[in-house]
């Protein structure tokens, strides 16, 4: 049993990491979002779509290039209503985000959701559409929000 | 030709709290150590190899086990560490199964810890996705966190990640906030019965939980799990050496195990995510897969105990459905009707499960202690089910919503 | 036990300090192509188990994207903390159940590019007391082990040199190391960069981006796969006290545990005899005669006659790290592991200007800590 005990306070400062990340999905998908249109990669194997589209199918294990053009129309998957922001204060006017399957894709996108009066009658499943910025640039801040039909 | 693994003692280092200013990460294990053995009439030179993992981004300490192999009597003995996130735990526990039914061990020891009050859990969290966010950052995107943002990188660390997955079960159940306000409330209840468990709260109601505020709809603070400091120590044996020190009534047998990997989530701009965090489709082919190893037909009536691994309470009631324990979207009725309470047909966590103690890299293996100690009948404190426990299952879940662990342990080794 | 356990495929990157494409791509092409090689496809891996470290990838859970990336997609997978030998050390045990027939064993890290190893690598030391006070760290230990070694036994900086250079030379024909050095020499070792007296910057392994992986197999599933698998006859690993002062740095217990473990499990009587070359997982060329020693390898204290008589290179009695070792290329976590992809290339004949004639039983070294606290031995061998 220890009789003395002293408490070390110190930053934990590694290093600087220079990490590398593949990046080709998000390139494909901002250049998509310029021209304001919803671009993915489809597996030419099992059929899978991705968006963004990621460089290989996971499900089969290959390089993917096949670029696909998905309608900018879905539905709503999972959301969540932002009543605090990140360091729990409340914030005066809570928004949705929420993940949305583009039609005809597999994959789950994030964004934010408009078009509702009280959070509380939005559902999933109901549809949705891509509100793009009147000028595009070829940022993810392109693709504005998502608007309930 | 498979060889029966049995669990024979399971010791904790005390009970799990938020601070432990007292002790460092070696002396953090060595009660858990000293208390696996103390159960037993083995000697530490009678442990053969050693399995032990924590999440050591959470502490700043690189392989902390170098350090405190001299503090669980590893030095000088076979030493492996594994690591997987929130399966941590599970995923020690597995590893040290293997070394006994590799037939290279007899007696092995597994290890689990976690001492978070040493760093910021917030900070491991985060550091899980840097590197992607900060890639993020470079394709521009909107950075209004008041309005959520694509990418929705205002959406409360790992609560807001979990938030998706919450509200996404609730439209499958057609279940609403209050009965994840009910299974949090159960869940306090239950760790009041636990002397190691982290936050008691005896008689703990729904309206209780309902008081706390909400982070990001529909988990509320009172959903979280709280950051623990505790270690966990189990002992394995073969089933030579299991009869040879006259234990195999009070013992676990390993009767089925597995892991699994999904797609790392959520909303992941830069792989493109297919899986819905709610799906959980690897559970599912987990527990499959191990039922059929442990020749368990009907998991709804040949299980009658579970520890599941949930960070947020709506997985209290998510996992039973996935792991086959109750029908799919049925959880919420379970819950009303008091099947999961420790007196009921099917308890859920008796030992007050994940919400209610975290000490990361122990969690995952304290799911597996605990169903091991229901088998045994040595749940302490009242949180044993008064029903005889023939097959009790263990669950861990963790990595970026992808990582699931699967363990069976019951009265009776599988024929082989 | 006593089931056998085969190697049916391996395969390490070419190994650099400035990759340019991720670890994730670093990883998939590795094991596509490992894949590929041997005529299978992911569907036929049983099970995975990965190797690396959140601390060298800078990254909490840094499995979290590259599992799917090996294969690993809605399959069973786990990862060891530690060096790559590990992995395919855990690999072989989950064989040996008998409940996995395959299994894929993968170890990758970016410590050439992506951060500075030598502060990672002190991320291990104690931090109340041994880390502020910056004293103990890998080099210092290796330091002080390399002048009790010489002190002992009368092994001469130049005698160092000349065993870093025969290192050295052996990375210049390896294909896959990193680290090139023009026409290495005693002089030119003993003129690069002081750091720890008597370790110069020649003698430290070289941090690299890189990967290696190996494909174990069940005896039955071996013959499905491929009609020349080695077979792993013998395995051992074991820990060191993390204190200094407890241990003997030259004795290296720990390791000398691991060595015996896997000589008794392969029935080894006489590794001098019955070992055809040994790759060891060396941070510093200074513990190539220590670590060689407890292996028995050469006899205690040999270290200036082996180096005088060439016993340790390529044409020697016993060679050593024939591929150049790590001094070539190091990647943490994957280290260990391509010291067993190397020896499986040896054992097969495809070592090219490094092979080893006639090499029938290897030795692969993986270890992890400071002053190479943990250690496993793996024993390789062909059949014909």
């Amino acid at each position: 049993m220890a009789n003395e005990t002293r408490i070390m306070e110190s930053p934990w400062d590694l290093t600087t990491y220079s990490w590398k990340v593949e990046a080709d999905a998000l390139n494909l998908f901002v250049k998509g979002l310029k021209d304001k249109k919803i671009l993915g990669r489809k597996c030419t194997k099992c059929g899978t779509v991705y968006v963004p589209g990621t460089s290989y199918c996971r499900k089969c294990l290959i390089d993917i290039d096949q670029v696909v053009e998905v309608r900018p129309e879905g539905t709503l998957d999972a959301f969540t209503v932002n009543v605090s922001d990140i360091r729990g204060n409340p914030v005066e006017h809570p928004f949705i985000t929420c993940t949305v399957k583009f039609d005809g894709s597999e994959s789950l996108v994030m964004g934010t959701l408009e078009g509702w009066q009280d959070w509380h009658d939005v559902r999933e499943g109901m549809r949705i559409k891509v509100v793009f910025k009147d000028v595009t640039t070829g940022a993810l801040a392109d693709l504005a929000y998502f608007q309930l039909i | 030709m498979k060889r029966n693994v049995a669990i024979i003692s399971v010791g904790y280092n005390g009970r799990f709290v938020s601070k432990r200013p007292d002790v460092n990460i070696p002396e953090l294990i060595e009660p858990a150590v000293t208390n696996a053995l103390g159960k037993t009439k083995l000697k530490p030179d009678d442990i053969q190899a050693y399995v032990v993992g924590n999440m050591h981004t959470f502490e700043g300490v690189n392989g902390p086990h170098l350090w405190a192999s001299d503090h669980f009597n590893g030095s000088g003995k076979p030493v492996m560490r594994v690591a997987t996130g929130g399966t941590t735990g599970a995923s020690v526990f597995q590893a040290a199964y293997y070394h006994v039914a590799s037939g290279m061990y007899d007696v092995v020891m597994a290890i689990g810890w976690e001492k978070q009050d040493e760093g910021d859990s917030q900070v491991g969290l985060v550091g899980i996705v840097l590197p992607e966010a900060f890639t993020l950052f470079q394709f521009g995107p909107e950075m209004n966190t008041e309005r959520g943002g694509v990418g929705g990188l205002g959406g409360g660390g790992s609560t807001g990640g979990a938030s998706y997955q919450a509200m996404s079960y609730l439209s499958r159940a057609h279940a609403g906030i209050e009965h994840i306000d009910r299974i949090a409330a159960l869940m306090r209840s239950n760790a009041a019965k636990n002397p190691y468990a982290h936050l008691q709260q005896p008689g703990c109601t729904e309206a209780d939980i309902a008081k706390t505020p909400i982070i990001t709809y529909p988990l509320r603070f009172g959903h979280t799990c709280p950051t623990s400091c505790g270690a966990v120590a189990m002992i394995l044996v073969s089933e030579s050496k299991a009869k040879k020190f006259g234990l195999t009534d009070r013992v676990a047998w390993v009767k089925g195990l597995g892991s699994g990997t999904s797609d790392p989530t959520t909303g992941n701009f830069v792989e493109g995510q297919i899986t819905d965090p709610a799906e959980q489709h690897m559970c599912k082919v987990v527990a499959k897969k191990v039922y059929t190893m442990a020749g368990i037909k009907d998991p709804t009536k040949e299980i009658q105990v579970a520890e599941v691994y949930s960070g947020f309470s709506h997985q209290d009631l998510m996992w039973p459905e996935r792991l086959g324990l109750v029908k799919e979207g049925k959880s919420p009725e379970m819950l009303d009707k008091g099947a999961f309470a420790i007196g009921g047909e099917m308890p859920i966590n008796p030992s007050g499960g994940v919400t209610s103690t975290n000490a990361i890299g122990a969690s995952a293996m304290v799911r597996v202690s605990e169903a091991a100690l229901q088998v045994m009948g040595l749940a302490e404190g009242g949180h044993q089910i008064p029903m005889k426990v023939e097959n009790a299952v263990a669950h861990g879940w963790g990595g970026l919503f992808q990582f699931v662990t699967v363990t069976l342990v019951g009265r009776t080794p599988v024929k082989s | 036990m006593g089931k056998r356990v085969a190697i049916v495929g391996y395969k390490q990157t070419k190994h650099s300090f400035d990759n340019l494409v991720s670890r994730e791509r670093m990883v998939y092409e590795l094991v596509k192509s490992l894949y590929s090689d041997i005529g299978i496809t992911k569907d036929a891996i049983d099970t995975f188990i990965l190797a690396s470290n959140d601390f060298t990838d800078g990254r909490t859970i840094s499995e979290v994207y590259i599992v799917p990336r090996i294969g690993a997609y809605m399959k069973d997978e786990s990862k060891v903390e530690s060096d790559g030998l590990n992995a395919a050390l855990y690999a072989y045990m989950r064989i040996q159940s008998g409940l996995y027939d395959t299994a894929l064993a993968i170890g990758f890290s970016m410590s050439g590019s992506e951060f500075r190893a030598p502060m990672i690598n002190s991320y291990v030391m104690d931090p109340a007391y041994e880390r502020p006070r910056g004293l103990i760290n890998f080099h210092s230990i290796a330091a002080l082990q390399a002048r009790v070694y010489m002190e002992k036994y009368g092994f001469k900086e130049r005698d160092l040199a000349k065993l870093t250079v025969k290192d050295l030379k052996n990375a210049n024909n390896n294909p896959y190391a990193a680290r090139r050095e023009q026409k290495p020499t005693v002089d030119s070792v003993l003129g690069s960069r002081p750091l720890y007296a008597p370790l110069h910057e020649a003698h430290v392994s070289a941090y690299a981006d890189g990967a290696a992986a190996v494909v174990l197999a069940s005896e039955e599933a071996a013959k499905r796969i491929t009609d020349k698998p080695l077979w792993i006859t013998g395995v051992g690993h074991s820990m060191d006290t993390y204190y200094l002062g407890d241990r003997d740095l030259l004795r290296m217990d720990s390791l000398r545990s691991a060595g015996e473990q896997a000589y008794r499990m392969a029935g080894i009587k006489s590794p001098k005899r019955e070992i055809d070359l040994a790759e060891l997982h060396t941070n510093f060329a200074s513990e190539e005669p220590v670590f060689a020693e407890a292996l028995g390898l050469f006899k205690e204290g040999s270290g200036k006659e082996v180096v005088a008589n060439g016993d340790s290179n390529v044409d020697g009695k016993m060679p050593v790290n024939p591929s150049g070792g790590p001094l070539g290329a190091n990647p943490i976590n994957a280290a260990g592991l391509i010291r067993l992809v190397d020896v499986c290339a040896q054992l097969n004949g495809e070592a090219g200007k490094n092979q080893v004639k006639g090499a029938k039983t290897g030795l692969a070294h993986g270890q992890d800590g400071p002053g190479a606290q943990q250690n496993v031995v793996f024993i390789v061998r062909r059949e014909k």
